[in-house]
């Protein structure tokens, strides 16, 4: 088996995209499913950084999952997909996958890494947002790194509990309820040695609620990560006009309909693949107005600058925006 | 809010767990006597200067804080830099570390041939030479915060015969 | 007009390897910093022939150059860095740039790896060794250091971190003026500090942004020149007062032509697939002024460039001293 990291073996169709078989469909709850995906002949697949992003298409949507494995040298790519009931669809497309089903997914993306130079890893999860942390804690096993994990679920709902215990053993802490979490990350959060890096998966909520009490604690940014796991909905927004200066028309984006859903109405083509302001694709180049940006994509400063937004998530501060489109 | 003052060259333990505000003052500097803490707890060490024993007791009172805590470094030049190079090796990241350099007072020149620190008042942009290999460096503004010091090189290599 | 095109046809015909491969990096009479940024692999025609095919690439110095590879680590070895936290990102570029490696040049080396036990072969080096990734003690010389005895390049890893990209490891014997000593632990934007002009020209820090961007998978590259007197690949800052003074003599040597070099860097750029860290190969080509002369076009770019370049460049570059002499040499050959 020759791996060729830099290249990869299986055949891709699109730009940036590889075609992968299911392999293996197992259920880890009653409504948690994990999928396996590999290649025709089970060659190596592209590493990926712990806490990677897969952005599976199906019909005509795209939905990203964390990778759950470590990302080392894999054979396969393995999600956990929570069933949405009245979702976008991608949920219930991915809990219908067979084995030997063909699936095109992207490239592995990574917005939600381990920090090289932390002198212990504090993982947090709640429900399936338990999947990138296992990639940290998997990772962490494998270079002999320090973690923790706080798992907050419900009893006999939690994915993956067998392997968390495994590979962290005492280092896991299980709350079925909300109060007993209250008390061990009030706990945690003041006792954590220099160099500890936080991170969180979960419901928006609880991780808006992990963030401020880390924060209030007097932890710094640069120690926080925390990843939106898929299915949160962003808010329908205000409406907004937005000018293009060089194709010289001026379109109305309505509440609820994405500036690039208004692009694409007016017979604009703009490259995309998540539409969930992930993976950086869909990049418009702002000539004038302050963008309200609700991307994952653009760093802190390049919000700031105001000359580039996401047009699939993200819309505007005042009533108009000009793009150089 | 200060705690009773430290003799020189001793830095008392702090309570395990601390996560205040740690006030380091090194030489004769008076720079942090009003700091203002925004009511956190203080802890202040007091160093004559960044020796190896003064690094050693900062580094014991940071392996015993927790996150959370801050840490103000105040002094000359050489010194702040040496610790704050010593904190960031413990963990502390720039947004939990202050730095209050004195405007005048030693900077370390490092030697960019045989990597020796030399210790100098010298203003930058000015001359010095290395107490490792005797070389007339002359003192750049580029800076390493791991090294604490500023790049010295050879100022007469080119004229040299 | 058609008898001087013939010739020069002819004698690029004849041209030796080293100027037919040389990365020339001039494309007019004037140079300034840029980003010059560009997918990498993508072959370049110049007037002599052409570069830049392959990721990595072996050539008629291989040997000799990782022998000056390894004195130089003996000598010094502080031209080797890695900051504790960097050791998954070194057995990256080991699983990275050995396959990538193998792939370009399947007749000389190849790599297996299945789980991580991997076998390295190369027949230049009569060498044939397994070691296991992320067991430092399966490669007897460290695996920086021998994944530095493989290929050409210089190497510098960049950590992402606190949205900036930190220096924390290098193997770094062919610097161009620059101590990775030194510099190990900073930032970006601080190793780039003693640059005239990119800071207000906000180039080192777009090129931060980009590289931050950067995904697995994805490779770029750019180019960058100074002038070096002799065949000199290590002219780091500490071995600089050894050849300093040269600066100050060159202009009124008569052997100017064939000592002084135009040294090309083709620096790689590409994300780590595992650690996530950023990848800064360097690689160094150098061709003396009498091999660029040989193809006409180079001779006048390269000679009008020279003449041109504001003075704080060229003291930056620290050619100020014999860039006239040099430019006189090229445009009146």
């Amino acid at each position: 088996m020759t791996g060729t990291a830099l290249q990869n073996k299986a055949k891709p169709l699109l730009d940036g995209t590889l075609q992968l078989e299911v392999t293996s469909v197992s259920a880890q709850t009653d409504s948690i499913t994990s999928i396996t995906f590999g290649g025709a002949l089970g060659e190596l697949l592209p590493s990926y950084v712990p806490g990677s992003h897969l952005v599976v298409q199906y019909g005509t949507g795209a939905n990203a999952y964390s990778l759950t494995g470590s990302g080392s040298a894999p054979t396969e790519y393995s999600i956990s997909v929570l069933r949405i009931e009245n979702g976008a669809g991608g949920s219930l497309a991915m809990h219908a996958l067979c084995v030997g089903d063909l699936v095109q997914v992207s490239h592995p993306r990574s917005a939600f890494a381990p920090a090289a130079t932390a002198s212990h890893h504090l993982l947090i999860a709640a429900g399936i947002g338990i999947t990138p942390v296992l990639s940290h804690a998997r990772y962490a096993a494998e270079w002999g790194a320090s973690a923790s994990l706080i798992y907050v679920h419900r009893p006999g709902t939690g994915a993956h509990v067998a392997e968390a215990r495994q590979l962290l053993g005492p280092g896991l802490t299980e709350c079925l309820d909300r109060s007993s979490f209250q008390e061990v990350l009030t706990r945690q959060l003041t006792t954590q040695q220099l160099g500890t890096h936080l991170y969180v998966c979960g419901p928006n909520a609880f991780m808006d609620s992990v963030l401020k009490q880390a924060r209030d604690l007097g932890w710094p940014k640069s120690l926080l990560h925390s990843e939106a796991f898929s299915g949160a909905a962003l808010d329908d927004g205000e409406p907004f006009e937005v000018r293009l200066a060089r194709s010289k028309v001026t379109l109305n984006v309505p509440a609820g309909v994405s500036l690039l859903g208004t692009l694409e109405n007016a017979g604009l083509t703009v490259p995309n693949m998540c539409r969930k302001g992930i993976c950086g694709e869909c990049a418009v180049p702002v000539l004038r107005g302050e963008p309200l940006h609700r991307d994952l994509y653009l760093t802190d400063q390049e919000k700031d600058d105001n000359t580039t937004m996401m047009c699939c998530v993200s819309r505007s501060l005042g009533q108009e925006l000009e793009l150089d489109l | 809010m200060r705690t009773a003052s430290q003799s020189p060259a001793t830095g008392a333990g702090c309570e395990p767990g601390f996560r205040g505000v740690i006030c380091v003052s090194f030489a004769t500097t008076d720079a942090l006597q009003d700091h203002d803490t925004g009511g956190m707890p203080r802890h202040d060490l007091r160093f004559a200067a960044a020796t190896p024993e003064a690094i050693a007791n900062l580094r014991s009172v940071l392996g015993h804080s927790r996150v959370g805590v801050r840490v103000v470094l105040a002094g000359p030049p050489a010194d702040v830099h040496a610790a704050a190079s010593v904190a960031a090796e413990c963990g502390l990241v720039d947004e939990e570390m202050t730095l209050v350099c004195d405007e005048v007072g030693p900077r370390v020149i490092f030697c960019g041939h045989c990597h020796t620190s030399t210790t100098t008042d010298h203003p930058i942009g000015t001359n010095v030479d290395c107490q490792g290999c005797g070389t007339t460096l002359i003192f750049t503004d580029h800076f390493s915060r791991r090294v604490g010091g500023y790049l010295g090189f050879s100022a007469h290599a080119e004229e040299a015969a | 007009m058609s008898t001087v095109i013939n010739e020069a046809v002819r004698d690029a015909d004849v041209l030796p390897e080293r100027i037919k491969h040389f990365p020339f990096p001039f494309s007019g009479d004037i140079y300034r910093y840029s980003a010059n940024v560009e997918p990498s692999r993508k072959e370049v025609s110049t007037e002599a022939g052409a570069w830049g095919g392959r990721l990595l690439h072996i050539d008629e110095h291989y040997l000799a150059e990782l022998k000056d590879r390894d004195e130089v680590l003996e000598r010094d070895p502080s031209r080797l860095q890695v900051l504790p936290h960097m050791r998954p990102a070194v057995w990256d570029a080991i699983c990275t740039l050995l396959p990538a490696l193998a792939e370009e040049y399947p007749d000389t080396v190849s790599f297996t790896r299945e789980g991580d036990l991997c076998r390295w072969r190369n027949s230049l080096q009569n060498l044939d060794v397994e070691f296991t990734v992320g067991d430092d003690s399966s490669l007897p010389m460290g695996p920086l250091r021998f994944l530095g005895s493989q290929i050409q390049d210089d190497l510098v890893f960049l950590d992402h971190r606190q949205d900036a990209l930190w220096l924390d490891a290098g193997v770094v014997t062919f610097a161009a003026d620059w101590s990775v000593g030194f510099d190990v632990g900073m930032k970006f934007l601080e190793v780039h500090h003693p640059v005239p002009r990119v800071k207000e020209e906000k180039i080192v820090s777009r090129a931060e942004q980009f590289l931050m961007r950067l995904q697995p998978g994805e490779q770029y590259r750019r180019t960058n020149w100074t002038l070096t007197i002799d065949r000199r690949l290590d002219t780091s800052t500490e071995t600089y007062p050894n050849w300093a003074h040269d600066r100050m003599t060159i202009a009124d040597d008569p052997a100017l032509p064939d000592r002084l070099h135009l040294r090309v860097e083709i620096q790689h750029m590409i994300r780590l697939p595992h650690s996530g860290a950023v990848l800064f190969m360097i690689r160094s080509y150098l061709l003396p002024l009498r091999d660029i002369a040989r193809v006409p076009v180079w001779r006048q770019n390269m000679g009008r460039v020279l003449a041109e370049l504001p003075d704080d460049m060229a003291e930056y570059k620290g050619i100020i001293h014999y860039r006239k002499a040099a430019s006189d040499w090229l445009l009146s050959a």
